[in-house]
């Protein structure tokens, strides 16, 4: 699995659009499920903000698969998100509005219960023959990466004085 | 329409993702007091250990409902589930373009702060642990896709740095979430940096990564949660764009250079006096 995900990361993958939009819908109504239980949004107000962020992520995905150059999926779709919702966007104080009734937190739960099954025998083989030495390193990669980042943003606000 | 059927014959992971997810989200957050302050449970980390729970390759005995069909199908579906979660994030970001702006030089310098995991872990890892070239690969990023990408390119991940690589990133797999999660925890607790660079550091990771991280942040901080949310999702975007340029052309460089001048010479001298 990761040798493939480590080559396609560089190529860009055939998006089949029919695939995704059937696959985005099903994602999306279990995000709505959530965002009904645990929010606890009302679901007309919720289903009209899923419906908003299907259309953003489509949007994102017609980008990866025609746009004239390159870029991952994730960052198209982030990149359509921001535009609809600029200020000096028509509209966006709509889209905003109903975007605000979809909690950033609901969504993800489902992702992480797909990762969850998706938990490969290869990946736990790895984690078990890497052993407590590398689990450790693992734990110090994460914690030297959010402090440095955490301190030079830190730094650089003080010096602009925001 | 095959789309649509080949989904249909998902119906069991679906189904068990929303049973899962409904349960995760009627815990709810959970605060557990720890020390100086408390650390956050989120829904999301609830709803992973119990998929994880029923997945066979963890649980052999609970492969009564999902298959190895399921679990096949499961892992080009997280890509997707991610989707609208990112589309959100969006969002949050079109509205706070001022104060992104505004924050500008602080949110491109911090992409720089990957190189915070040489100070810390490379040394831990080469001269605490006594780690050999696979230490290059653990040490150089945060390990995920793009870096996998540069060390398969550069040694294969056949290689000890490519061990090393993959080691990490499966543990990020597997445990960067709950790590994510304690990590912004605790670092909010200690009141002391600025919430929005604990928010821009929240981007340095996965997608799952900085949702377990500002989910953390924002039940800690719930009047800053527009900021955080906005000033979390460009940083992530950030890191899209420069992530591969400061690990190939800066830190893979810099831990090799480190790597060749101390321990590597180690190396050399065990393998010139094993030849002799």
């Amino acid at each position: 699995m990761s040798e493939s995900i480590a080559i396609e990361s560089s190529k860009r993958p055939k998006i089949d659009i029919v695939d995704h939009a059937v696959t985005l819908v099903i994602v999306c109504l279990v995000g709505l499920i959530m965002n009904t239980t645990g929010p606890g949004t009302a679901i007309s107000d919720g289903f009209v903000g899923m419906v908003v962020i299907y259309l953003i992520s489509m949007a994102g995905l017609l980008l990866t698969r025609f746009a004239p150059f390159y870029l991952p999926s994730v960052a198209w779709i982030s990149l359509v998100g921001i535009l609809v919702t600029l200020p000096w966007t028509p509209g966006s104080e709509w889209v905003v509005a109903q975007a605000k009734s979809v909690d950033f937190l609901a969504l993800a739960t489902p992702a992480l219960a797909y990762a969850g099954f998706a938990i490969a025998r290869k990946e736990i083989e790895i984690a078990k023959h890497s052993g407590w030495k590398l689990a450790l390193v693992a734990c110090f990669v994460f914690l030297g990466t959010y402090a440095g980042s955490v301190l030079i943003a830190e730094l650089i606000l003080n010096l602009q004085g925001i | 329409m095959n789309a649509m059927r080949g989904q249909m014959e998902l119906w069991r992971l679906h189904l068990a993702v929303i049973v899962v997810g409904v349960i995760a989200e009627l815990i709810g957050i959970r605060k557990i007091p720890f020390g100086i302050g408390a650390i956050l449970l989120l829904p999301l980390l609830y709803a992973f250990v119990m998929a994880a729970l029923m997945n066979p390759n963890v649980m052999p005995k609970f492969a009564k409902f999902i298959g190895k069909k399921e679990v096949a199908a499961a892992s080009p579906l997280i890509v997707i589930a991610i989707m609208p979660f990112i589309a959100k994030f969006g969002t949050t970001i079109g509205p706070a373009i001022e104060t992104i702006i505004a924050a500008g030089p602080a949110l491109l310098l911090q992409e720089l702060g990957n190189l915070g995991t040489i100070v810390l872990a490379f040394p831990l890892a080469v001269w605490g642990l006594k780690m050999g070239r696979e230490a290059i690969g653990a040490t150089f990023s945060i390990a995920r896709e793009p870096n996998l990408a540069i060390i398969a390119d550069r040694y294969t991940l056949k290689s000890p740095e490519g061990a090393g690589v993959m080691g990490v990133y499966v543990i990020g797999t597997l445990f960067g979430t709950f790590i994510f999660a304690i990590l912004a925890s605790v670092f909010a607790s200690m009141e002391y940096f600025d919430p929005r660079a604990l928010a821009m550091a929240c981007g340095i990771g996965s997608g799952s990564m900085m949702a377990a991280c500002t989910g953390a942040l924002t039940s800690a901080i719930p009047d800053m949660k527009d900021e955080i949310l906005a000033l979390a999702g460009a940083s992530n975007l950030l890191t899209y764009a420069t992530g591969l340029y400061v690990g190939l052309f800066i830190a893979l460089p810099v831990v090799e250079k480190i790597y060749e001048a101390t321990a590597g010479k180690n190396d050399a001298a065990n393998a010139a006096h094993k030849e002799a």
